[in-house]
């Protein structure tokens, strides 16, 4: 089974990671909703060529962190730098320069219904360059076939399954060839075979075009399965970030719970528990 | 007895969410005309095909439903002209009263109200779906503005149908009222077209056309800010599509008092 989970043949050495040059650096991030406080001091870089998978329980902050990372929070305090680019600092076209080179897949696809998946695919090359039709064609069929759609370009987003539908969301957030892509829960809501195959995907891309990618996931297989790093987010706070073994055998009781699917409030006696529901 | 601090909190709240979405939609009005002009020098125009399929989904797939409602508004005009008219004998002048009314005040109001069922609940709808969706938030990340790839088009759209359709509407019901009229009181047709004409300055059609203009930016605006503000699933889109029509109507209707106001009196 250890095997299994550990199947990301190409996972680089630590040392190998820390010579590497870092794409994502996040410095003291705090954020809050009003008075609910969500981030605290989240610091956290992740280096060229590498996989990050950030995982934690809901509400741990994943998603405002992933937000705060491609640019549709702005950092209040704190920084958060993409490829060198301190986002808080950049004026609108620079901002925009910097989104050209990054590429994210939401959680449920976000494919525009109203367009095929090949048109989906080529709407970052038809707003933001100039390339002629036939190129942009070749460029989206390329990224389809990587993303083993070929062939499906024609049909409409509503016409697809759930890991299709990821896996064209994965080809839309790579068609500019980007050095780093954000993936949000790619394989929530697939089956266990659908999910395996993402994760595949996922490293035949990063192997493929060198890019960063930094997964934010529930699937702790899949995790172990992709990761060079792995951090968990635990009520706003970085809980551990480090190598995935590192993870694995974290001492740390709250990690152990997490990864084994233990929850302090489900792991009450059932018969105790609906007694004190019951008022005995 | 409900509490009265309570009650004035509501309107505190409510103030400030309505001034809220007046400058939300203030900076969305800019932010569309800044790229209708400025969006080809950054690389990033607002397209034209776009625009295109907007105005005729909004302007030219109407016609059918707008032509049968301002054929029926100038009949009911001429059927309430003779009527009143008729009180003290003055049935002749109705044309005036139809033209002057049509023009300057029902073709604008009546495609206001149309469109704003028609396309203002439907661009809330569209927004709404693809906020829920995170088709939205997918176009930022992409690096494509969504006010210049989703609002300036309609914007355009609205601007420019609802006057083409407050002219349509403006012949359909003269023709319509004057095939009344003149069947009624005997009269030929063409000289009722040409009495109508007469009484018409080119001024009453600017009046008519700058007022459906104005509708169309109105019904553009709050489309888009209820559809921004969606909370929730299906349901919240359903509450925001409600919303927008019964917003944009009511504001419709204002704005044509103030317009009428600020430029008849």
């Amino acid at each position: 089974m250890a095997t299994d989970l550990m199947s990301n043949g190409n996972r680089p050495s630590a040392e190998d990671i820390a010579a590497r040059r870092k794409v994502i650096e996040v410095d003291r991030l705090d954020f809050a909703f009003g008075a609910r406080q969500v981030l605290f001091d989240i610091s956290l870089d992740v280096r060229e060529g590498e996989i990050m998978v950030v995982m934690g329980g809901s509400g741990s902050g994943k998603t405002t962190l992933l937000r705060h990372l491609v640019g549709l929070m702005p950092p209040q305090p704190g920084k958060v730098k993409l490829l060198d680019k301190d986002m808080g600092a950049l004026n609108r076209r620079q901002l925009l320069d910097l989104k050209r080179r990054i590429g994210v897949a939401f959680q449920f696809g976000a494919l525009f219904s109203s367009l095929t998946v090949a048109e989906n695919v080529k709407l970052p090359l038809r707003e933001l360059t100039d390339l002629e039709e036939r190129t942009m064609d070749i460029m989206a069929n390329m990224k389809l076939e990587v993303c083993n759609l070929s062939g499906f370009g024609h049909l409409m987003p509503a016409d697809l399954s759930g890991g299709m539908m990821k896996r064209a969301s994965i080809a839309r957030a790579i068609v500019m060839d980007p050095k780093l892509v954000f993936l949000d829960e790619p394989s929530s809501g697939l089956d266990p075979a659908v999910s395996s195959a993402l994760d595949d995907l996922i490293l035949k891309l990063r192997d493929a075009m060198d890019i960063s990618v930094v997964v934010v996931s529930h699937d702790i297989e899949s995790a172990f399965k992709i990761a060079d790093r792995i951090t968990i987010l635990d009520k706003g706070r970085i809980l551990i970030s480090d190598r995935v073994d590192a993870v694995r055998n974290s001492p740390n009781e709250r990690v152990q719970n997490l990864l084994h699917r233990r929850s302090e409030q489900i792991d009450v006696d059932p018969t105790e528990y609906l007694r004190r529901l019951a008022g005995d | 007895m409900a509490n009265p601090a309570k009650f004035f909190e509501q309107i505190g709240r409510r103030t400030a969410s309505g001034l809220d979405e007046m400058g939300y939609a203030t900076v969305l009005f800019f932010e569309a005309i800044y790229w209708t002009l400025t969006g080809w020098r950054q690389r990033q125009p607002v397209r034209i095909a776009a625009t295109f399929a907007a105005m005729v989904e909004i302007g030219v797939a109407a016609l059918p439903i707008a032509t049968l409602l301002a054929a029926t508004i100038g009949l009911m005009l001429a059927i309430q002209s003779l009527y009143s008219l008729g009180i003290f004998g003055a049935e002749q002048y109705a044309f005036i009263g139809i033209a002057l009314s049509v023009v300057r005040e029902f073709s604008p109001m009546i495609m206001g109200i149309l469109i704003a069922g028609r396309s203002g609940s439907a661009i809330a709808a569209r927004l709404a779906t693809m906020n829920i969706n995170q088709e939205i938030d997918a176009l930022q990340v992409m690096g494509i503005n969504p006010n210049r790839f989703l609002v300036a088009p309609v914007l355009i759209a609205l601007v420019v149908m609802m006057p083409c359709l407050a002219m349509w509407a403006n012949i359909v019901s003269i023709l319509a009222a004057g095939l009344y009229v003149s069947a009624e009181l005997n009269q030929s047709f063409g000289a009722y077209l040409n009495d109508t004409l007469d009484v018409l300055k080119v001024d009453d059609v600017w009046h008519g056309l700058g007022k459906a203009g104005l509708f169309g930016i109105i019904i553009a605006l709050v489309g888009v800010v209820n559809g921004s503000m969606v909370k929730g699933g299906a349901e919240g889109v359903g509450r925001v599509t409600t919303r927008s029509v019964v917003l944009s109507v009511t504001l419709i209707v204002v704005a044509d008092m103030i317009f009428a106001y600020l430029t008849t009196r």
